[in-house]
């Protein structure tokens, strides 16, 4: 009797001691991506003069920074582009992923494995490549320097077609012949059964491709010239030739950061449902 | 009204033929039971006449009308599948009227024939529920809601009760019979449980390897099964079976092996000398001295089944079993003879597998 409450009492140190270590591991790996974005807005609330301060707490607080940002900048502005974009490109990459991962997944035909294999090898090739070509024809449809100009070419990324592909191939086929008993079409069987079993993985990718769209620098860039269509070009306002200006910049950044911020806040639990369940599969 | 007409129907699957040339007539209200063991094409058999799988060869005619090529929404024909494929994301109420919004029937329309499916089935209280918050019986309802609901002209039902315990499978067995008697529809029902299709079945299909072995009433298929195969797979115990020579003394034919002698009723001379499978079920059997006995063997295993005893026999090479009420008052390791009356003896040419019939005139194989 006493042996076995000696040998409950020493497992149950070790059962203890491991999650602490974990748990500190893990704080630790917290602290380190947070601070970044910490230190980005402790920035933007500084004084200009104390903005190379090094103290961890900006005090006194000052939203001298955000007033020059708005300033200079048509923050409201470049919000809406930015949003338009990114909604864009991220719907219609969501669209185009739904409806190929639909065929890829559901349907028999000709030449599927092939098909499959160009698009997986369309996202292998860089972007680098690409971009000329695309370039010069946004530039014969006369849509440089549009909005429209950014989202056109990434309408369809195959990010989106193999995950969703992936996700439905998961999906058990004898409900899908149920909707082709019960009378559904192929179309209306994605509608109103493959989408809305699938929301969780929907909304996880759709919010992972906007984020790549809203934090998308180099193609905005190159397809916009003038710099303030965006928020992410905004920010080269505040780049000069005699050095940065970093309190409005970081102002500006962190102003950019925050519909990324909210969203996650909003979709958290189906973001980190979508992901499991993708690990799963 | 609907009958449906099987003919040559045939499925390959790369090198596999999953169904090979099967050809049933499942006349208006039947209620066909396809068993076979488990990859015998029952499935691929079954999702042929939906619509789900297109055949390689051979036809489906339903009320006569050829349905081989007219795609699945359109054959009126309604399907419970072994998973039940529910729609994770409706309630009950709207997964059971699924097919009729399919449909674009009027609200109203759906909302009486839900309502009344709905009240037949027992399902008044879960409407509004999801199907993972639902146990496996009342899945297997609501499945069978959304079937009745279109009222189609006949039920195919791919193991609707396999995912069942046991005391629920018997209550939902006797459910489904009284379904079928009260609706008078054509249902086609899978299952490798011999249980099942001999208690719910009007008519048994029994399918090996892709090709229909025997079509007939239960009584029919148990009492004279056309194969070895069907022999063996109804029943339980299975039937034994043991080769022998048959030999004609005075016009009496007798089946002649190591430690048999049995006498399996009169014959005509061409009949002597021929070769035979010689079956007889464990319950026609009687145990008898074993120095005079038309079979004689040795007890290999007795198992207690409560109310009866089954005890398995070794005769010369073949298995035999005897089933009695308990005790039957054997033991492994003692030798025993046994009895049967000639009528009870199934005859199977070793060759074909087919049944021999004794007819008045000489044993002949049956004409398939
Ligand atoms: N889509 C398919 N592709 C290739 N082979 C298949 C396919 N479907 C079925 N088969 C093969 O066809 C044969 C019959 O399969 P089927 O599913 O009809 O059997 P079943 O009688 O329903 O078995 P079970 O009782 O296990 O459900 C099997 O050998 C199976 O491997
Ligand atoms: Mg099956």
């Amino acid at each position: 009797m006493t042996t076995s409450r000696a040998m409950t009492a020493v497992l149950s140190v070790g059962e203890t001691r491991r999650p602490v270590l974990g748990h500190a591991a893990l704080a630790v790996l917290g602290v380190v991506c947070i601070f970044p974005i910490y230190w980005l807005y402790a920035t933007s609330f500084r004084a200009p003069e104390d903005i190379y301060s090094l103290s961890p707490f900006p005090w006194p607080l000052s939203g001298a920074n955000y007033a020059t940002a708005f300033q200079v900048l048509d923050i409201g502005g470049l919000l809406l582009n930015t949003t338009v974009m990114a909604v864009g490109i991220a719907l219609g990459q969501l669209l185009t992923g739904l409806l190929a991962g639909y065929a890829f997944a559901a349907w028999e035909f000709r030449g599927k494995q092939l098909l499959y294999l160009v698009f997986v090898a369309t996202w292998l090739v860089p972007f680098q490549v690409t971009m000329i070509p695309n370039y010069a024809l946004l530039s014969q449809l006369g849509v440089l320097n549009t909005i429209a100009g950014v989202v056109l070419p990434s309408l369809c990324s195959a990010l989106g077609v193999i995950l969703l592909r992936q996700h439905m191939q998961g999906f058990p086929t004898e409900l899908l012949e149920a909707a082709r008993l019960d009378g559904r079409g192929s179309w209306a069987t994605l509608w109103t059964v493959v989408v809305p079993n699938l929301r969780p993985a929907l909304a996880a990718l759709g919010i992972l491709l906007f984020v790549n769209a809203w934090n998308e620098y180099f193609w905005p860039a190159l397809v916009l010239q003038r710099s303030n269509a965006v928020l992410q070009l905004g920010l080269r306002s505040f780049m000069g030739s005699e050095g940065n200006d970093w309190g409005p910049m970081m102002a500006t950044a962190g102003m950019a950061c925050l519909p990324v911020l909210l969203l996650y806040l909003v979709l958290q639990k189906q973001i980190v449902n979508g992901f499991v369940r993708s690990g799963l599969k | 009204m609907s009958r449906i007409q099987i003919e040559g129907l045939t499925r390959r699957f790369g090198q596999v033929t999953a169904v090979d040339h099967v050809g049933i007539d499942i006349p208006d209200g039947d209620f066909l039971v396809l068993l076979g063991p488990s990859g015998c094409g029952k499935s691929t058999l079954l999702r042929m006449i939906a619509g789900l799988t297109p055949p390689s060869d051979g036809r489906i005619l339903l009320d006569g009308r050829d349905i081989t090529h007219i795609p699945p929404r359109d054959r009126d024909l309604a399907m419970v599948f072994q998973s039940y494929a529910l729609y994770p994301h409706l309630t009950v109420a709207r997964n059971i009227g699924f097919p009729l919004r399919a449909r674009r029937r009027p609200r109203t329309e759906i909302d009486s024939r839900v309502e009344t499916v709905t009240r037949v089935l027992g399902l008044g209280e879960l409407l509004t529920r999801r199907p993972r918050e639902l146990s496996g019986g009342q899945r297997q309802r609501v499945a069978l809601a959304r079937a009745l609901v279109r009222d189609p002209g006949a039920f195919l039902l791919d193991e609707p009760l396999s995912n069942l315990d046991a005391t629920l499978r018997t209550a939902t067995r006797a459910e489904l019979t009284e379904l079928h008697r009260r609706l008078g529809s054509t249902f086609v029902h899978v299952t490798h449980d011999q249980v099942e299709a001999m208690t719910m079945a009007t008519r048994i299909a029994v399918l090996n390897r892709g090709r229909l072995e025997q079509v007939g009433t239960p009584s029919e298929v148990y009492d004279a099964p056309a194969t070895t195969f069907v022999a063996g797979f109804i029943g339980s115990p299975a039937m034994g079976l043991l080769s022998a020579r048959l030999d004609l003394v005075d016009g009496g034919l007798y089946a002649r092996a190591e430690g048999v002698d049995l006498p399996v009723g009169p014959g005509d001379p061409e009949d002597g000398a021929r070769q035979v499978l010689v079956g007889v079920r464990a319950e026609h059997l009687a145990l008898v001295a074993p120095s005079t006995a038309p079979l004689r063997g040795v007890v290999r295993l007795v198992e207690n089944l409560g109310s009866e005893e089954v005890a398995h026999c070794l005769v010369g090479e073949a298995r035999l079993t005897v089933r009695g009420p308990r005790p039957l008052g054997l033991a492994a390791g003692d030798s025993v003879g046994l009895t049967t009356d000639p009528e009870h003896v199934h005859l199977f040419d070793p060759g074909s597998g087919r049944r021999l019939v004794r007819t008045p005139t000489p044993v002949t194989a049956v004409q398939s």
